[in-house]
C-alpha cells in the first residue's frame, strides 16, 4: 500500500514552485503572472507545512510560518491587482508585451 | 516566558508615527497638508533620538525572534537618516504632486519594514519586515498613478519583487526543512554540526538569488534600471538607498550567521557575483543618457562593492559593509536629490539638460561631483576608505576581484566626469540661476558634509562600525 | 609644542581657496591677491623650513603626528627629510609662479584660482606626508582639479582639450588603481608581519622588507606602474605630450613640474624603501625602460612643431634620466635622481609659463608660425632661453649636476647603456635650440611688432624661477647637501636589506 511521505509533498511543491516559475517567465498577461507567483507561493506553503509535520511535529513553526506567508501574499495580491486596474486605465490593456514606455 | 517589550519602542514609535501622520492627513484641510513633511522630519528625528539611546543595548524578545544589538540599532539609524534625507529632498516634489498623507505615511512605514528587517532573529520577522518594506515600496513606486511610465514601473517591479520574494520563500523553506529550526543563530549552530546536503545548497542559492534581487547584483539586476528611472524620483533615491541597505543588513545577518557552516561553498560564487555586478554596473553605466538611469546602473555597480565585504564573512568584512552602506547612503541621496530638484524646475532627466548646471546653481552642482566621486572612490571623499576597507579584508585571497574592483572603479570615473563635463564645461541653455530651497538645500549640504567629512576623518565613523560588527557576533 | 610650521604650509593655499569661495565673482584683482597672499605664504614658510633643516641631525623634522584612523593604524603624520624638502620647496615656488603665469586669465577666474589652490595643496600634502594612507588621500585629490581646468580652461590643437583632459585622468587613474591594490595587499601583508595595523611609511618599510622575494617582486611591479605612469615612464607616457598641450598654462606648470614628480618621489619613497628586493629585480627593467624613455620622447620632441608638445616630450625625456638614476640603487643615483627632478620642475615651469605668454600675445604655438621674437619681447626671450639651456644641461645652470651626477652612476652600473642615455642629451640640445632659433630669433616679423614685452607681475615666474635656476647652478651644494642627508639613511637601509637576503 502506497503510504504518503515528506518526499512526495516536497516533490509535489518542487513541481508546482517549477510551474509557477515558468508561468511568470513566460505568461504574456499580468493576472496570469499574478496567479503564478501565487501558486509559486503555495508551493513554499507546502513545503513548509510538509516539514512542519514531519521535521517538527511538536512545534507550530511551520504552520505559523505558513499563515503569515498566506496573509501577506493576500496583501501583496490586493496591491498587485490595484496597479494592474490602475494601468488598464491608462493603457486599455493588461498585456505586459505592450508596456514598453520602459525598456523591459 | 516574560519578554522586555521596551526592546521593542523604536519600532513602536515609528509605527505609531506612521498612523498619526495618516491620521493627521486624513483630519487636516487640504492647505495644512504641507506641514505633513515637516511632522515627519521631525517625528522621525525623534525616532532617531530613541535610537541613540538604544546603542549598547543588547538583547533579544521573543526567546530570539527580534534581536537588538548595536549591529541593527546601526543599520536603523542609517535607514531614520535616510528616511529624514528623502523627506527633506522630496517636500517640494510631493507638494506639487499632491496626496502627502499616503506618501508621508507609507514613507514611514517602509521604514519601519527595514527596521524590522535589520533585527529579524528568524525567518518569519525577516519575511515580515522584507515584505512590509516591499509593499509600500511598490505603492511609493507607482505614485504617480496617472502617469503611465509611473504605474508601468510599478507593475514591473510588483511581479518581479514577489517573484523574489517567493524564490527566497523557498529557500527559506529548504533550510528549515534541512534544520528544524527558522532562527538564524540556531539555524547556523546546525548547519555548523551536520554535513552538507544538496537541498541545503539549493537553499542557499535560491537565496541568493532572492537577496541579490533586492540588492540589484547582477544578473537579477535587470528590473532596477526601468524601475528607478520610472519611479518618483524621491523615491528612486529611497529604493537605491533604503532598500538596498536594508537586504544588506539582513543579507550579512543570514549568511554570516546562519551559514558560516558552509562559507566554503559559497564564499566563491559571492566572489564571482560581486566581480561581475562591479564590472556590467559600470560598463552599462557608460552610453547612458538619462541621469537616473546612470545612477541605477553605478547603483547596481555600488552593490557589487559591498557584495565583496560579504565574501569573508568575519567581522572586518562586516564592517567594511556597514562602512561603506553608510557613506553609500549620504553620496546616492546627495546625487538623487539634486535630480529631483533639478527636475523640479526643468522637467528633465537627461544629462545633456544638466549643461551649465554650476553656473546655475553653484551648490546642486558641487554636491552632484562630490556625490559621484564618492562613489567613484576618488579621495579624500569617504568612498575611497569605504573601499580601502571592504579590499582589504579579500586582497590576500581574492586578489583578482580587488583588481576587478578597484581598475572598474576608475573606469566609472569615466561616466561621472561626463556628467561634470556637462555641469561645469558647458553653457547653459537657459541660464536662470536656480535657487534652492531650504529642506533642500539642508540635505544637499548635510550631505556633501558627510560625505567630506568622513573621507579626510573617518577615525570616529569606523570606531562606531566596530563596535556594531563585533556585537553582530555576540548573539 | 612648537609652532606647527608644516599644517601652516599646507593649509594657507586651501585656506585661501576657502576665502575665495566668498569673495564676489567679478573682483578679480581680489581673487588674484588673495591667491597670491595664500601661496606666498606658503612658500616663505617652506624657505623658512629648508633652511631650519638641521642636516647634521637628519632624519624626519617638524614632525606632526595624530592618531587618525586607529583600525588601520593611520597617523596624521607630517614631516620632512632631506628627500621631501627640495619637493616641497620646488612645489611652492612653482604654486606661487603659477599664480602670475595665469594672471591674465579672463573667463571664471573666482573658480580657476580656487581648482589651482586645492591642486597646490594636493601635491604639498603627498610631499610632506609621511604616512601612507595619507598620502593616498593627497596623492589622488589632484586628479578631479585638474580635469576640470583642462576642460574649462585648456586649449584644443592637435587633439581637443576634452579628449587630452579625459586622456590624462583615465591614464593617471588607471596606474592607481594597481598601485592601491598594491597598497592594499601591501598593507595587508604588514599587518600579520608588525602584528598591529601601521601605516608609516618607516614601519611599513620594515614590514616590507621581511616579506618574501616572491611577493616583494609583484608587489613593486604594481608600485612601479602606478608610480611609472605617473612619471610618463616610457611606454605609459603618452598622456604627458597630450595632456599639457591641451592643459592651461598654470596646470601644464604644476603638473610638469611637480605633479610629475610625485611618481619619482613615490618610487623611491614607497616602492624602493619598502620593497627593496622587489626593487633589485626589477631595476634593469627600469633602466631599460628610462632609457627606452628618453630616446623615444627625445626624438618624439624632434618631430614637434607645437611649442608645448615639444617640452612636453622633453618632460618625458627627461624623466626617463630619472628613471635611470633610481634603477641604479645607489647614493649617487639616488641624490641624482631627487636634484634632477628639482632641476627639471623649475626649468619645465619656467618653460611653460614663458610659453603661456607667448601663446597669449601672438595666440599660436605653432613654431614655423614664428619668429625673431626676441626682437619684440627680449625678456620673453631671455626666460625662454634660460630654460632651454637648463634643458639641455648648460653648466652654470641647475640641471647640469644632477645630470651629471646620473651619468657617472648610470655609467657605474650599466655600462653600455648608459651610452644612449647620454646621447639622448645631444638630441634635447638640437631640438631645443631649434625651437628656441626658431620662435626667438631671425629677422623679426611686422605681425609681430605691436607685442608688448612681459611685465609687472608677469615678470614674477621669470625672476623666481629664473633666480633658482642660476643659484641652484652656481651653489648646487645647496641643493645636494640636502637631499643627501635624506638619501644616505634611506640608502643604508637598502643596502642593509640587500645582503642579509644575499645574492637575490
Amino acid at each position: 500500500m502506497l503510504t504518503i511521505s515528506l518526499t512526495h509533498y516536497v516533490v509535489l511543491s518542487a513541481i508546482l514552485f517549477s510551474i509557477g516559475l515558468f508561468g511568470v517567465l513566460s505568461k504574456k498577461n499580468a493576472i496570469s503572472v499574478l496567479i503564478c507567483i501565487e501558486l509559486m507561493l503555495n508551493a513554499v506553503n507546502i513545503n513548509l507545512i510538509a516539514f512542519s509535520k514531519y521535521i517538527t511535529p511538536n512545534e507550530f513553526i511551520g504552520q505559523i510560518f505558513a499563515i503569515f506567508v498566506i496573509t501577506v501574499a493576500a496583501a501583496e495580491v490586493g496591491v498587485g491587482l490595484a496597479i494592474i486596474i490602475a494601468i488598464y486605465r491608462n493603457k486599455l490593456s493588461v498585456n505586459l508585451d505592450e508596456f514598453d514606455w520602459l525598456k523591459w | 516566558m516574560p519578554f522586555d517589550t521596551s526592546l521593542l519602542s523604536i519600532e513602536m514609535l515609528t509605527a505609531a508615527l506612521g498612523l498619526a501622520v495618516l491620521i493627521l492627513g486624513i483630519i487636516s484641510p487640504a492647505s495644512a497638508k504641507k506641514g505633513l513633511g515637516w511632522i515627519t522630519v521631525i517625528g522621525l528625528l525623534g525616532v532617531s533620538g530613541a535610537a541613540i539611546g538604544f546603542w549598547g543595548t543588547q538583547g533579544s524578545v521573543y526567546s530570539g525572534m527580534y534581536l537588538v544589538d548595536n549591529y541593527a540599532t546601526f543599520w536603523k539609524l542609517t535607514f531614520l537618516v535616510a528616511a529624514v534625507l528623502v523627506v527633506l529632498g522630496s517636500m517640494r516634489y510631493v507638494d506639487n504632486l499632491g496626496g502627502q498623507t499616503e506618501y508621508y505615511s507609507t514613507l514611514i512605514f517602509a521604514t519601519l519594514g527595514m527596521m524590522v528587517m535589520a533585527s529579524a532573529g528568524d525567518f518569519i520577522t525577516l519575511f515580515m519586515g522584507l515584505e512590509l518594506m516591499t509593499i509600500s515600496f511598490i505603492i511609493l513606486v507607482c505614485f504617480r498613478k496617472n502617469e503611465s511610465k509611473s504605474v508601468e514601473a510599478g507593475i514591473k517591479y510588483i511581479l518581479l519583487a514577489s517573484m523574489s520574494s517567493a524564490v527566497l520563500l523557498y529557500g527559506l523553506s529548504l533550510i528549515y526543512g534541512l534544520t528544524g529550526s527558522i532562527n538564524i543563530y540556531e539555524v547556523g549552530r546546525i548547519v555548523a554540526m551536520n554535513p552538507v546536503s544538496p537541498a541545503l545548497i539549493l537553499g542557499v542559492v535560491m537565496l541568493l538569488a532572492g537577496f541579490g534581487f533586492k540588492i540589484s547584483a547582477v544578473p537579477f539586476h535587470m528590473w532596477s534600471p526601468d524601475v528607478y528611472e520610472g519611479a518618483p524620483t524621491p523615491v528612486t533615491a529611497f529604493l537605491a538607498v533604503g532598500s538596498k541597505a536594508a537586504s544588506l543588513a539582513i543579507l550579512l545577518r543570514v549568511f554570516v550567521a546562519a551559514l558560516p557552516g558552509i562559507w566554503e561553498h559559497w564564499a566563491m560564487v559571492v566572489a564571482i557575483l560581486a566581480g561581475v555586478t562591479i564590472i556590467v554596473g559600470n560598463l552599462v553605466a557608460i552610453p547612458q543618457d538619462n541621469i537616473k538611469r546612470l545612477l541605477a546602473y553605478s547603483s547596481i555597480a555600488q552593490a557589487g562593492y559591498i557584495l565583496v565585504g560579504l565574501v569573508t564573512a568575519t567581522e572586518a568584512g562586516i564592517k567594511g559593509v556597514m562602512f561603506y552602506a553608510f557613506l553609500y547612503v549620504f553620496a546616492t541621496l546627495g546625487a538623487f536629490t539634486v535630480a529631483t530638484y533639478f527636475y523640479n524646475i526643468t522637467g528633465s532627466d537627461k544629462i545633456k539638460d544638466y549643461a551649465g548646471l554650476s553656473q546655475r546653481s553653484p551648490l546642486m552642482a558641487v554636491v552632484m561631483l562630490v556625490a559621484m566621486l564618492s562613489m567613484a572612490g576618488i579621495p579624500p571623499l569617504a568612498g575611497f576608505v569605504g573601499k580601502f576597507y571592504l579590499f582589504t579584508t579579500i586582497v590576500d585571497n581574492y586578489l583578482w576581484l580587488a583588481f576587478i574592483g578597484l581598475i572598474m572603479s576608475m573606469v566609472s570615473v569615466y561616466y561621472y566626469l561626463r556628467v561634470a563635463l556637462v555641469m561645469y564645461r558647458d553653457e547653459p541653455a537657459d541660464s536662470t540661476p536656480i535657487k534652492v530651497s531650504s529642506p533642500v538645500a539642508i540635505t544637499l549640504v548635510v550631505t556633501m558634509l558627510v560625505t567630506l567629512i568622513i573621507g579626510v576623518y573617518p577615525g570616529p565613523l569606523s570606531e562606531v562600525v566596530n563596535a556594531a560588527a563585533h556585537s553582530f557576533f555576540l548573539q | 609644542m612648537s609652532f606647527p610650521v608644516l599644517p601652516v604650509i599646507l593649509l594657507a593655499p586651501l585656506a585661501a581657496a576657502l576665502v575665495l569661495v566668498f569673495v564676489p565673482k567679478d573682483e578679480h584683482k581680489l581673487i588674484k591677491s588673495v591667491a597670491a597672499i595664500g601661496t606666498f605664504v606658503s612658500m616663505a614658510l617652506s624657505f623658512y623650513v629648508y633652511f631650519g633643516y638641521d642636516q647634521t641631525l637628519g632624519g624626519l623634522q617638524y614632525v606632526i603626528r595624530h592618531d587618525w584612523i586607529q583600525d588601520l593604524g593611520v597617523t596624521f603624520f607630517l614631516a620632512v627629510d632631506g628627500i621631501s624638502l627640495p619637493m616641497l620647496l620646488l612645489t611652492n615656488l612653482i604654486g606661487f609662479s603659477a599664480i602670475f603665469a595665469s594672471w591674465n586669465i579672463g573667463t571664471r577666474p573666482r573658480e580657476f584660482f580656487i581648482l589651482l589652490l586645492v591642486l597646490i595643496t594636493g601635491v604639498m600634502g603627498t610631499f610632506i606626508a609621511h604616512d601612507l594612507f595619507i598620502f593616498l588621500l593627497f596623492y589622488e585629490v589632484v586628479v578631479i582639479p585638474i580635469y576640470i581646468m583642462v576642460v574649462i580652461w585648456g586649449s584644443s590643437k592637435r587633439v581637443t582639450k576634452e579628449y587630452a583632459a579625459m586622456k590624462l585622468t583615465i591614464y593617471l587613474l588607471i596606474g592607481s588603481g594597481f598601485l592601491l591594490v598594491g597598497v592594499i595587499a601591501l598593507f595587508t601583508k604588514s599587518i600579520s608581519i608588525l602584528g598591529a595595523p601601521d601605516m608609516s611609511f618607516s614601519a611599513l618599510a620594515i614590514a616590507g622588507s621581511q616579506l618574501s622575494a616572491f611577493d616583494q617582486k609583484w608587489l613593486f611591479a604594481l608600485l612601479l606602474f602606478g608610480f611609472g605612469s605617473l612619471i610618463s615612464m616610457w611606454p605609459f607616457h603618452s598622456w604627458s605630450p597630450d595632456g599639457y598641450a591641451g592643459a592651461p598654462t598654470a596646470v601644464s606648470m604644476i603638473h610638469a613640474g611637480v605633479l610629475k614628480k610625485i611618481g619619482g618621489y613615490g618610487l623611491i619613497k614607497v616602492a624602493v624603501v619598502t620593497l627593496p628586493v622587489g626593487a633589485h629585480f626589477w631595476a634593469p627593467w627600469m633602466a631599460v625602460l628610462g632609457i627606452a624613455g628618453v630616446a623615444y620622447a627625445a626624438f618624439g620632441a624632434l618631430a614637434q612643431k607645437d611649442l608645448k608638445y615639444v617640452v612636453g616630450y622633453s618632460s618625458v625625456s627627461h624623466m626617463g634620466y630619472v628613471m635611470i638614476a633610481v634603477a641604479c640603487l645607489d647614493v649617487i643615483g639616488l641624490n641624482g635622481a631627487v636634484a634632477n627632478m628639482f632641476a627639471h620642475g623649475v626649468m619645465a615651469a619656467l618653460f611653460f609659463s614663458m610659453i603661456g605668454f607667448i601663446y597669449e600675445k601672438t595666440h599660436t604655438r605653432w613654431i614655423p608660425d614664428m619668429g625673431g621674437l626676441a626682437h619684440q619681447t627680449p625678456k620673453l626671450a631671455v626666460g625662454f632661453m634660460m630654460a632651454a639651456m637648463a634643458s639641455l644641461g648648460l653648466p652654470g645652470l641647475i640641471s647640469f649636476m644632477p645630470e651629471f651626477t646620473i651619468f657617472v652612476s648610470a655609467f657605474d652600473n650599466y655600462g653600455g647603456l648608459a651610452v644612449i642615455g647620454i646621447a639622448g642629451i645631444i638630441i634635447t640640445a638640437l631640438y631645443v635650440l631649434r625651437a628656441g632659433a626658431n620662435t626667438l630669433f631671425g629677422p623679426p616679423r611686422t605681425e609681430y611688432d605691436h607685442l608688448e614685452d612681459i611685465k609687472g607681475v608677469e615678470l614674477v615666474p621669470l625672476v623666481v624661477l629664473g633666480t633658482v635656476l642660476v643659484v641652484g647652478g652656481l651653489l648646487p651644494s645647496l641643493l645636494f647637501d640636502m637631499i643627501n642627508s635624506g638619501v644616505v639613511p634611506l640608502h643604508a637601509e637598502i643596502s642593509n636589506v640587500l645582503q642579509l637576503g644575499g645574492n637575490l
